[in-house]
């Protein structure tokens, strides 16, 4: 089996509608097989923002107004799963990749990044596991949401792994549409303060052990480059 | 010369239309598509859906995004989504035409599509517009050697 090697991209925080343009572009280039097309893995966080799935039309635009009038964006996507917040704090991963590659199933995928994201709570004494929904739980309270798109077996979409980020968020939706259920973070079972740059580099290496796949860390300049021609590329595409 | 001749008046008594000898009218069964939709015609009308080892790859199935009828399609195109795991995969139109018939079933019952995905979990129908695409596609044999040569 081989294995493909994953670029690795850290954006900083990046709102979340660029991010989509990024995702976009690196899933283009994979699907149409351009030579240049690489598995990327983009890792970041967002300003606060409330994304929903494909099943859109279960929240409002009443919905939508109540959320933003607590201070965050809110997008509509096409990926799987409910609501859900992204924000500081929070690890968020978006691996890009044509799943052929690494001869995973969709279903494989997913059980593949919740096994790395247990592996790395398991690493920092945190109990995690999975459950019936998908997504990795401790306990009742998930501290690892997943929601993904595949499209020409290329995904879209990906993670968000809390670390530090402020739960409170979460008080204002029914996270991923499961109730009775509730959420957690790195910090909140640990007793310490858990960042997002402490959680970036276990997230890393448990994934690359995971996917049996390589990693290639882009520097800081050469990702500032790329994703500002993607982005400007997509703004003037726009006009 | 009589053959000939004979010929000329058969081919005068029974008109053979040619369309009704186009290969993607006769019961031809399932065919399939690389991206594991199957599409079964019978005359000018194609029902959609997966396969099976599509379903089991997708597990347990929880919404169903079909499409509207009246939409049109070019073959390949994308025409829904299924969503399992929390992830959504997209469904590509087998052929092209436009959809004269969604499974409601389905959008209320998502789990037909794993539990019966060749019968009742049909995804959608759509009428041909060219017909001749479905030549294209894989039978059940070729289907077959397709997935064994996934696997390898």
């Amino acid at each position: 089996m081989s294995s493909a090697v994953l670029r690795v991209l850290c954006l900083g925080t990046l709102p979340y509608n660029k991010a989509l343009i990024l995702q976009n572009f690196y899933c283009e280039q994979l699907v149409a097989k351009e030579p240049s097309a690489l598995n990327t893995l983009l890792v970041l966080q967002h300003p606060p923002v409330y994304t929903t799935g494909i099943r859109s039309k279960e929240y409002s635009t009443d919905d939508e107004f109540r959320l933003k009038s607590f201070g965050a964006d809110f997008c509509r996507t096409n990926r799987g799963g409910l609501i859900t917040f992204h924000g500081p704090g929070q690890l968020v991963a978006y691996p890009i990749l044509n799943l052929t590659c690494y001869n995973k199933n969709i279903r494989q995928f997913v059980s593949a990044i919740e096994q790395s994201i247990i592996s790395v709570c398991d690493e920092l004494g945190v109990l995690a596991s999975t459950s019936p929904h998908t997504g990795v739980w401790v306990g009742n309270n998930k501290i690892c949401a997943i929601g993904l798109h595949r499209r020409q077996n290329v995904t879209t979409h990906g993670l968000a792994l809390n670390c530090n980020v402020d739960l409170k968020w979460f008080d204002h939706i029914v996270p991923c549409g499961i109730l009775d259920k509730g959420v957690t973070s790195i910090s909140k079972e640990l007793g310490r303060n858990f960042s997002v740059e402490e959680g970036t580099g276990l997230f890393l290496s448990q994934f690359s052990k995971t996917m049996n796949s390589p990693l290639i860390i882009v520097d800081e300049q050469e990702t500032k480059k790329e994703v500002s021609t993607i982005l400007k590329r997509a703004f003037y595409e726009k006009c | 010369m009589l053959a000939g001749t004979s010929r000329r008046v058969i081919g005068s008594l029974v008109k053979l239309p040619q369309k009704h000898f186009s290969t993607a009218s006769f019961l031809l069964g399932r065919k399939y598509t690389d991206k594991h939709e199957w599409i079964d015609v019978d005359g000018k009308i194609g029902t959609v859906g997966i396969s099976s080892y599509a379903q089991n790859a997708l597990g347990d199935i929880v919404y169903v995004q079909l499409p509207d009828v009246g939409t049109t399609f070019e073959q390949s195109d994308e025409c829904g989504a299924l969503e399992s795991v929390k992830a959504a995969s997209e469904v590509y139109s087998p052929a092209s035409g436009s959809v004269v018939d969604k499974n409601s079933e389905v959008e209320e019952t998502p789990s037909l599509v794993n539990k019966s995905c060749y019968e009742n979990g049909w995804l959608f129908k759509m009428e041909l517009s060219k017909p001749e695409e479905i030549d294209s596609l894989m039978d059940e044999e070729a289907y077959s050697k397709y997935l064994k040569s996934q696997e390898e």
